[in-house]
Formats: structure tokens, C-alpha cells, sequence
């Protein structure tokens, strides 16, 4: 035992030592505390010298798009300049962003988050307070007002109205919704109009097709596949996800009107999907339809451009084809219009250099124009300024682009609060568990509020928050 | 601490030989010095990277810190504790990675016992199959993780296939609760069994041949000789095999993280899982250390009482 | 520690005459264990087949219902995509770099270490090598948080170094009980002639013992480098970009974007596994005491 005494030493020791560093850190996050630090309301002065601005996104066909777009375009102004797109998996896409901010230091000067991520951000004062510089160097009447406050502004209106007010952090990237993709071939070239139209389409195609499941949509328990699902769900049949105001979940997500989108989800919808398609998101759904093997799927528009190539698809030999078999169209309707918003907006990193922030905030201004904006659209980005939307190299660019810009009107999003993170991971799992039978649907509804609101509350509690 | 158990069966006592003394007082000097010099670096470096964290992770699981939100860590003291202790999901977590370990670890040490036993009754071609039954241990848990999801989706994998030919129907291998656990626990025995047959198979082979000619004379049954020669001896052996094993499986996280991702629902969410939700969702460092704080005491308590009656199984 | 792999494949406890009567019976119950046997090996080695099969096969083939055994077209194009236009290579690169430098530091620091164990008598000696083993029992999600915070102070998110500094203190372990074992094998009494002789300990130590512990440095070596080579989760959350990111992540992150490419994924994973395949079966003899001194060896 003499070990132990030692070794009980030793550990005295360098606790200590640890509580000093810590004690250190902390009173230095002491001083970082007053949330987000603003950014200059005028770009400063640019460097001459070579500078890569750097950008972290997810692995998907978009990000491959913007290095592209903007090294070829942003390139013509700033020859000095080169853009990377850093990527990481889907799945580890927050924790890589979060875990950088929280080493306060990031090798990506913009970040582009998720629009649910603002508030976590802010609240940790990880991106630039961009209110003044977008006075003064954003047209920001060009803009749809929803989606300005959606992909900048915080504390966000979840009703859709942008608050003037408002400070905003970030400017549109790409813009997103979910469409609905049906084969024209199987279930007619008019799209159902009402969410109980499309479910009884599904149900026929499904009866006549043998080997053709009538719907496929995301349910897996990972990012924020199964919640958005539900949350679309949710909106069509008049629910509610939240009581912004008050803070209250408890009693509003599991109204009357929650529970019966939770029961359209699990006892209609579901039986109409794949066996085993549990788990699946944005991928699966994609192959699903590529391979012939669904009637009717609901998919990111920004995902959905792959579904046009031949080469990944059974459906047809060329693009024509597959358009002859495939049509896109927006949510149907039921007792709302509501669709889900999706896309991303552009953030400074508060731990960028300040050449790089500059760098930044020039990026943004060029890439805001009208005609850059066009271009994007061109190159496959969803642009969010009014005059993009409705022009034609928008509109023409893609079959899925006119769903989106019918449905900027009809976008509702997430609750956009710094525990975003823990929110979406309780709905995610109890609508995937009820999705597989693990929970009732009654129960994992009554979960979620019970659980999110706990999460909302815990604020003041001693120990053991994020449980 | 109980000291370790031996794992040197071969050559007794030579590790544990003192030197001769050396001649000179000045040579016994320069030795020690040898030895720190030879020791120290390896153990500053585990004390920085190895301690020091841990120790740093204690401090944290007193405190209410979180690593995005800065601002000063507030002592909780044990409230991080008696919250997780209490808590019902870690409860649901516990008994998930309880019934993990227990069937993947028992059933790779019933197969890896009966391959290793087969092989080592062969006597021709032992070599190619034992490095061929290899193979699955070498490979990265991603790439066993995200190789299974592929043959085991239930519409175009291969498994599900492979069963509609025999003509069984689909099975929903990882959307349902207990195929999505038993479809872990197979996987994991897939990728280890392979380590306790080779453990297993370095017993079957030093059990000494005289053993089994003297029961031959005694014309003992074969179940007589396996039951009273082969299993005693391999017997501890095995059993260290099964403590890495268990060890391993109880910080389990990549597989399921690939594989599931603790789905459906939080059905395959491990411990390891649960601490990396609660430390990277939330960023609640304070909670997470604690949780981790007590899963490494668990498996050093855990270990010390297994290597205890070990040891005790030995002197018996 | 002395079983290797060969020995345990030369020498059998099996009675190679067995008595007359039983004979019939006994041809009979091999017939079934090969059978057993046979199956087995075919059961373990399936998936390791399937995945060079999908490596080499059209994408619609790959997906194919029911699944395609034999007739499909081969084609290579999944390997090229590997190093051409995934961006993996990059990530293999990193890979090497970061599991060749800490397998190296593991064994600088690691060696002397072991010697030092292995030759002079030290207080507390099994309690400070069972301290040194115990380090391993950490899960690697838990010392995630406490590593990064670390890093955070000193500067070594997302950097090489810091995924080969961790490794290291992964490794380091490993190595000193692998090669205590080693060192014990090689009598002390040949550094005792070689002192007598003249020399100075340090130089009997590199003139005569290490010369003699080359095979299971090397075999020590693999085992390190295969931990490293595989390791993920300290990876995933302590880099970020794709000039420091390893492969497990990049080929985690094959998956997850708008489409699954199950043959690039598949292409990748044979690429990865081949170099470890390969160091396997070189110090194949060595395997039983890497498993076993290893401990928690991943």
C-alpha cells in the first residue's frame, strides 16, 4: 500500500497544478465572455500578399461547388486570394465546428453553420456581431426579409418575420427546402396537392408496383434526419414545436395537433416505406429513388441534384429521361403549407486573423451582388436575394429550382437556441425510436416535450446538465 | 494494487531474478542513474499525457465547466455524480453495454476457443489458417463498421440476400431493437474472435505432450483428457483473454458510432456513446468528465477483483 | 513469452497414432472438424471477400438484388477514384506520416525503457508496470476531453503532432511490457562478459542486447503502428482539416454526403487494410506475444 500513498502524493500534486491552469483558462474565458465581438462596420484594408480564406462545410456535392465558383469568380477580383472548402462528415459537422471554437481557435476563418447553430454561436461568442458592416455594405431590401433572419439574424423570430432591430451574424449561403420528388411514370404527372392526397398516391403506387415502396423520407437517428421529418410533419398538420415566447415545449409540441402529425408519421406514413429504412437520410433516399425503388421521396433540394446524373441512376439513360420519369414539386398541403428550411449561412470565425476576417467580409460583399448571385445560381447554389431567386439562370438551372423559390413563403424553421444541439438529439431519437417501434408513438412524443423542456429549464441546475 | 498476473508462463522467475549484485558502489551508481535516464522520458511522457489529463478530468467533474461556454468552472462537487448515478438513462445505457459485453465477449470466447481447439488438432496447414482467421482483427473498427452497415442493409445487402435465397424473409438488421444490439454483438464477435483464438491456441499448444501420453496409456476418454489436462491449463490464459476483451468491449464507441449510431431510438447507445453525446452535444465538460471518471473506476475496480480471483484460481 | 505462431503451428498436442479400436471413430470425428473448420473459416472470412468483390464492381452491380456472386463486370475505376479524385491520398499521407512517427517515437521511448525494467532491480517495480498498463484502461471518448482542453492551451488542436503525441502515450505502454518480455529472453550474463570485458553497461547494452532484440522491436513496432493506423476516435475529434485528417475519418466520411458509393467505399477500406495486412503477416510468428503483452491493444 505504500504504492498508493504515493501514487495519493503525486495526485495531490498535480490536481493542483490542474486547478491552476484551469483557474488560468478560466478567468481568460472571464474576459472572451461578452459574447460576439463585432465586426468593423467598413472593410479594412485588404492585403496584397497571397491569402487562403478558408471555409468549413460538410462532404457534399454544394461544397465541391462553392471552391469552385469561388476560386474561379472571387478570383477575378482578388487574384491574390484562394478559397478552400474544408469538409468533414455530415454526421460530425457541429462537434468538428464546436470543438474549434471551443479550443478558441479555428482553422477556418468562415464557418458555415447550420441556421439552428446561431445561437449557440453567439451565446459562446465564436462568430463576428456583423449588424454594423451589413448596414453600410448589404443591400439587405434585395434580400427575402425571412431568410436574412433565418441564416443571420439571432435572437431569431421563429415566426418568420425579421426583426429590424435584430442584430444580425451571418448572410446566406444556400438556401434549401425539402422537395417532393414522384415518379411521373407511376403515380401521373400531376403532383398531390394535399399531404392525405400524397399518402393515398403512395398507397396505390405501392399496391400496383411490387418492389416499389410508396414513400422515402429520412429517419435515422443521426444529425437532424428524423426531427426535420417530423418537424415538416409537424407544421403541415397545424402543430407547433415550440411557445418561443414563453419558453414552454411542454404541452405545446404534444397538443392535439402534434400528436396526430406523430400518428400520420408513424402509422401512415411509415408502413409506406422500405423495409429497413430506418435509418436512412439524405443517401439512402437518393439511391432509393435513383434505383427505381420509390414511389414518392421528400428530400433536401440541395442533395437532390445527383438524382439527374445517368451514370448513378436506373431510371433513364440521360437527364431527359430521367426528367420523364421524375418530377419535382413542392410539400403538399394540409391543414398548413408549411415546409421545413433547411440551407446555410456564411459566419466569421472570432478567432480568424484579422487579414483573414477581412478577407472575409469582403467575400461576403462580393458574393451578396446581384450578378454574383446569378452566377452562383448558375453554378448550382441556391442564392437567397429576390432578384435571383426569380431569374431565369436560377429557375432554369435546375427542375428542383422553381419548388424552391414557390416555397421561400412557406418556410418555417427549428428552434434556433444555444442547446439547438441537445434539442434535436432528443427529437431525433424519439421519432426514429417511434419510426422502428421502440417507443409508441404517444410516448416518444410525450418524451420529447417532457425531455426538451427539461433541457430548456436546466439552466440553474447543480451538476449533471447534458444528461 | 494486487500485482499482475504473470503472463510469462514460459522461463519462471527469470523476469523477476534480482541482478547479482554489481561489483563497485560507483557502478550500482551509474546504474540507477542509467535507469532513470532510460525510464524517465517514457513515464514523463505518460504522466503528461496520460495522468495529467485524467487528473484534470477529476478537477472538471467537480465543477459545472463547459469548454464553449468559458465563463469560471463552478464546483458542483458531487452533484455531477449522484446526477449520473441517479440518472435513468445512464441506467438504459448501463444495462445496453451490460448485455453488449457479456454476449459479444462470451460468444467470440466460445468460438474463439472452439477454432483455436480445432485448429490445434490439425496438423497440417495450421499456419495459413491461423493467419487467414486473422484478418478481421487487423482491420480499422471504421472500416469493419461501415463494411457491415453495407451487408447489412436489409434492402440490398448481401446478408438479407443471401437469407431470400434460402427463402427466408428480410430481416431489419439494424432498425430494430434487439437485431440492432445482436447485430452489434456479432460484428464485434466477427472482428475479435480471431484475438482469443490466438490466445487461446498459444495454451493449446504449450500444454505439454507427456500430459496427453500418459492419459493415452490410462486410455482415458477424450472428453476425460480435455476436461482434466487441456482446460486447466489454457484455462488462465483464456481468462486474461476475456478480461482485455471485456475491457475493450466496455469503451466501446467507434463501432457504434459507424455502425448504428446508437439507433433505433438510443436502443444501441453505449456508455462511451452517452459520455461522447453528453461532452460534445452540449459541451457540459463537467458532467462528461465525471461520467468518464467513473467508467475508468468501474474497469479498475472491475479488474482489480477479476485479476484477484484469478490469482486466487491459481494458488488453488 | 516465448509461443509464437510457428511454434503453435509445429508442434500439436495431438497423438498422431491414436490406438487401433478408435480409429474408425476417430477418422469420422476429424471429417467433421475439418467440416467445422471449414466453415468457420468460411464464415470469418466472408465479409473480408465480399469487400474485395464490391471493390471491383459496377456501381449497379453493387446493388444488385439478389446480390451478384460471380457474373459482374470488373472494373478498376473504384481504385482509381481512391487516389484520384476522392482526395484520400492526401489522407493516406497523413496516415503514414502520423503512425510512422509515433510507432518510431514509441519505441525510442519505449525500449530503453523496457531494458531498464528488465535489468535492474527498482522500487516498486510491478506496481510501477502495472501503473504504466493501467494507463491503457482509459476509454478513449473520456481522455478525448481532457486531451483536447490540453491541446487547446498549448496549441495542438488539429495538428499532426498532437494526434502523434497521443499515439505515442498509447503506444509507450505497449512497448515496455511487449519488449520486457523480449529483454527477458536475453540473458543478462552476456552484458555481465561484456562489462568484464571493459565496457561501460550503456555500450554492452547497444553493442550486445540490442542487436539480439531487433526481431521483437520489430515485431513491437507493428503492433504499434497498427494501433495507430487504425485509431479513430481521437482522430475525429482532435483534427479537422483535410491536410491533417487521417483515413479512418476521411473514409468514415465517404458516407454521410448526398450519395453512397459503396464500391469507392470498399476500394478504399482494401487500399487502407492492405499495408496492416501485409505487416501482419510479416511478424505473424510474433503475433500471440503482441496480443497478449499488449493488453489493451487495439
Amino acid at each position: 500500500m505504500r504504492h498508493s500513498q504515493r501514487i495519493g502524493r503525486l495526485s495531490a500534486a498535480l490536481l493542483l497544478v490542474a486547478t491552476t491552469v484551469a483557474a488560468c483558462g478560466g478567468s481568460q474565458d472571464d474576459d472572451a465572455k461578452a459574447s460576439a465581438p463585432k465586426a468593423p462596420a467598413a472593410i479594412p484594408e485588404l492585403t496584397k500578399d497571397p491569402l487562403t480564406l478558408s471555409f468549413i462545410w460538410f462532404e457534399w456535392p454544394p461544397a465541391q461547388a462553392l471552391e469552385a465558383f469561388a476560386n474561379e469568380e472571387y478570383k477575378k477580383e482578388r487574384p491574390n486570394v484562394t478559397v478552400k472548402v474544408n469538409t468533414v462528415p455530415n454526421a460530425n459537422w457541429h462537434d468538428a465546428m464546436f470543438t474549434q471554437f471551443a479550443a478558441r481557435k479555428t482553422d477556418f476563418d468562415v464557418a458555415i453553420l447550420d441556421s439552428q447553430h446561431i445561437g449557440e454561436a453567439v451565446t459562446n461568442g465564436n462568430i463576428l456581431d456583423l449588424t454594423d458592416f451589413v448596414k453600410n455594405n448589404i443591400d439587405v431590401d434585395a434580400y427575402d426579409p425571412y431568410l436574412l433572419a433565418a441564416y443571420g439574424q439571432f435572437p431569431q423570430a421563429e415566426t418568420g418575420q425579421r426583426d429590424e432591430n435584430a442584430s444580425l451574424y451571418g448572410l446566406p449561403l444556400l438556401g434549401d427546402t425539402w422537395t417532393m420528388i414522384y415518379r411521373k411514370d407511376l403515380i401521373g404527372d400531376k403532383p398531390p396537392q394535399t399531404w392525405d392526397e400524397m399518402i393515398s398516391a403512395a398507397e396505390k403506387c405501392q399496391a400496383d408496383n411490387p418492389g416499389v415502396s410508396g414513400l422515402a423520407f429520412h429517419q435515422a437517428n443521426g444529425s437532424d434526419a428524423a426531427a426535420v421529418t417530423y418537424n415538416t410533419v409537424n407544421g403541415v398538420y397545424g402543430g407547433n414545436l415550440w411557445d418561443a415566447k414563453n419558453r414552454k415545449i411542454e404541452g405545446v409540441l404534444n397538443d392535439a395537433a402534434g400528436q396526430e402529425a406523430m400518428d400520420v408519421l408513424v402509422t401512415k406514413m411509415k408502413p409506406l416505406t422500405a423495409k429497413g429504412s430506418g435509418n436512412w437520410f439524405i443517401d439512402e433516399v437518393n439511391a432509393a429513388v435513383a434505383q427505381g425503388k420509390a414511389c414518392i421521396a421528400f428530400n433536401w433540394i440541395a442533395a437532390s441534384g445527383g438524382l439527374l446524373d445517368p451514370k448513378q441512376s436506373t431510371l433513364g439513360k440521360t437527364r431527359e429521361q430521367i426528367l420523364g420519369k421524375l418530377g419535382f414539386a413542392t410539400l403538399p398541403k394540409q391543414k398548413t403549407d408549411l415546409v421545413p428550411l433547411g440551407g446555410m449561412g456564411m459566419h466569421v470565425s472570432a478567432y480568424a486573423s484579422s487579414a483573414n476576417q477581412a478577407e472575409a467580409l469582403s467575400f461576403m460583399k462580393w458574393f451578396e451582388q446581384a450578378d454574383v448571385q446569378k452566377k452562383w445560381a448558375a453554378a448550382g447554389g441556391v442564392p437567397s436575394r429576390k432578384d435571383a431567386l426569380a431569374s431565369p439562370e436560377f429557375l432554369n438551372a435546375g427542375p428542383f429550382n422553381k419548388v424552391y423559390a414557390d416555397s421561400v413563403p412557406r418556410m418555417r424553421d427549428m428552434w434556433n437556441v444555444p442547446e439547438y444541439a441537445r434539442l434535436v438529439d432528443i427529437e431525433n431519437t424519439n421519432v426514429n425510436a417511434a419510426l422502428n417501434g421502440a417507443k409508441s408513438p404517444k410516448d416518444a412524443l410525450n418524451d420529447i416535450a417532457k425531455d426538451q423542456q427539461a433541457v430548456l429549464d436546466s439552466s440553474n441546475r447543480k451538476g449533471g446538465g447534458g444528461l | 494494487m494486487s500485482e499482475p498476473v504473470s503472463l510469462t508462463t514460459d522461463r519462471p522467475g527469470q523476469a523477476d531474478t534480482p541482478k547479482p549484485p554489481a561489483p563497485g558502489r560507483s557502478r550500482r551508481l551509474t546504474d540507477r542513474r542509467l535507469a532513470v535516464a532510460f525510464i524517465a522520458p517514457a513515464l514523463l511522457l505518460l504522466l503528461a499525457m496520460s495522468v495529467f489529463p485524467l487528473l484534470w478530468a477529476l478537477y472538471l467533474s467537480f465543477t459545472d465547466y463547459s469548454a464553449t461556454r468559458g465563463g469560471p468552472a463552478n464546483f458542483v462537487w458531487f452533484g455531477n455524480y449522484t446526477a449520473i448515478l441517479t440518472s435513468a438513462q445512464v441506467h438504459l445505457r448501463a444495462l445496453t453495454t451490460l448485455v453488449y459485453v457479456v454476449g459479444a465477449v462470451g460468444l467470440q470466447t466460445a468460438l474463439g476457443f472452439t477454432i483455436a481447439y480445432l485448429i490445434s488438432r490439425r496438423t497440417r496447414g495450421r499456419g495459413l489458417l491461423t493467419t487467414l482467421f486473422l484478418v478481421p482483427m487487423m482491420l480499422s473498427p471504421v472500416v469493419v463498421g461501415l463494411f457491415w452497415r453495407f451487408m447489412l442493409d436489409a434492402q440490398f445487402g448481401v446478408v438479407n440476400s443471401m437469407l431470400g435465397s434460402l427463402g427466408l424473409g428480410q430481416v431489419e438488421w439494424l432498425t430494430r431493437q434487439r437485431t440492432a444490439l445482436l447485430s452489434l454483438i456479432v460484428v464485434d464477435t466477427w472482428q475479435w474472435t480471431p484475438f482469443i483464438m490466438l490466445i487461446a491456441l498459444a495454451g493449446l499448444t504449450a500444454v505439454p505432450k507427456y500430459l496427453y501420453e500418459a492419459a493415452s496409456i490410462d486410455r482415458a476418454s477424450e472428453w476425460f483428457r480435455f476436461r482434466t489436462i487441456t482446460l486447466p491449463l489454457v484455462w488462465p490464459l483464456l481468462l486474461i483473454a476475456v478480461l482485455f476483451r471485456a475491457i475493450e468491449a466496455f469503451r466501446l464507441f467507434d463501432l457504434v458510432y459507424i455502425l448504428t449510431s446508437g439507433g433505433p431510438g438510443v436502443s444501441t447507445e453505449t456508455l462511451s456513446f452517452h459520455v461522447y453525446k453528453v461532452a460534445f452535444l452540449g459541451f457540459n465538460t463537467g458532467t462528461a468528465s465525471a461520467y468518464g471518471i467513473l467508467m475508468v473506476l468501474v474497469v479498475i475496480v472491475l479488474t482489480q477483483l477479476y485479476l484477484r480471483y484469478l490469482n486466487k484460481l491459481k494458488e488453488d | 513469452m516465448a509461443v509464437s505462431v510457428d511454434e503453435a503451428v509445429s508442434a500439436g498436442p495431438v497423438p498422431k497414432h491414436a490406438p487401433p479400436t478408435r480409429r474408425r471413430s476417430g477418422r469420422g470425428r476429424a471429417i467433421v472438424e475439418v467440416a467445422l473448420l471449414t466453415v468457420l473459416a468460411v464464415v470469418m472470412l466472408f465479409p473480408v471477400l465480399w469487400m474485395i468483390e464490391t471493390s471491383i464492381k459496377e456501381n449497379r452491380d453493387v446493388y444488385a438484388v439478389p446480390a451478384k456472386f460471380f457474373d459482374f463486370d470488373v472494373t478498376l475505376d473504384h481504385y482509381r477514384d481512391v487516389f484520384v479524385s476522392s482526395g484520400l491520398s492526401v489522407s493516406f499521407l497523413n496516415s503514414v506520416i502520423v503512425a510512422g512517427a509515433s510507432t518510431v517515437l514509441a519505441t525510442v521511448l519505449g525500449v530503453p525503457a523496457a531494458w531498464a525494467y528488465s535489468r535492474f532491480t527498482l522500487k516498486a517495480k510491478k506496481d510501477q508496470l502495472f501503473f504504466i498498463l493501467s494507463t491503457r484502461f482509459m476509454p478513449p471518448v473520456v481522455v478525448v476531453i481532457p486531451i483536447f482542453l490540453m491541446y487547446r492551451y498549448i496549441g495542438l488542436i488539429d495538428s499532426a503532432l498532437g494526434l502523434i503525441l497521443i499515439y505515442t502515450a498509447f503506444n509507450v505502454p505497449f512497448t515496455i511490457w511487449m519488449m520486457k518480455g523480449f529483454v527477458d529472453e536475453v540473458p543478462a550474463e552476456y552484458e555481465d562478459a561484456a562489462m568484464l570485458d571493459g565496457y561501460t553497461r550503456l555500450q554492452a547494452f547497444r553493442k550486445f542486447t540490442l542487436p539480439l532484440l531487433v526481431p521483437g522491436i520489430a515485431a513491437t513496432a507493428v503492433f504499434a503502428l497498427i494501433f495507430s493506423w487504425n485509431e479513430f476516435v481521437f482522430a475525429i475529434f482532435l483534427t479537422s482539416s483535410d491536410e491533417v485528417r487521417t483515413a479512418p475519418p476521411a473514409i468514415a466520411g465517404l458516407i454521410g454526403g448526398t450519395t453512397v458509393d459503396w464500391g469507392l467505399v470498399a476500394a478504399s477500406s482494401v487500399v487502407f487494410a492492405l499495408p496492416v495486412l501485409i505487416f501482419a503477416y510479416l511478424v505473424r510468428k510474433h503475433l500471440v506475444a503482441g496480443v497478449t503483452l499488449g493488453a489493451v491493444r487495439r
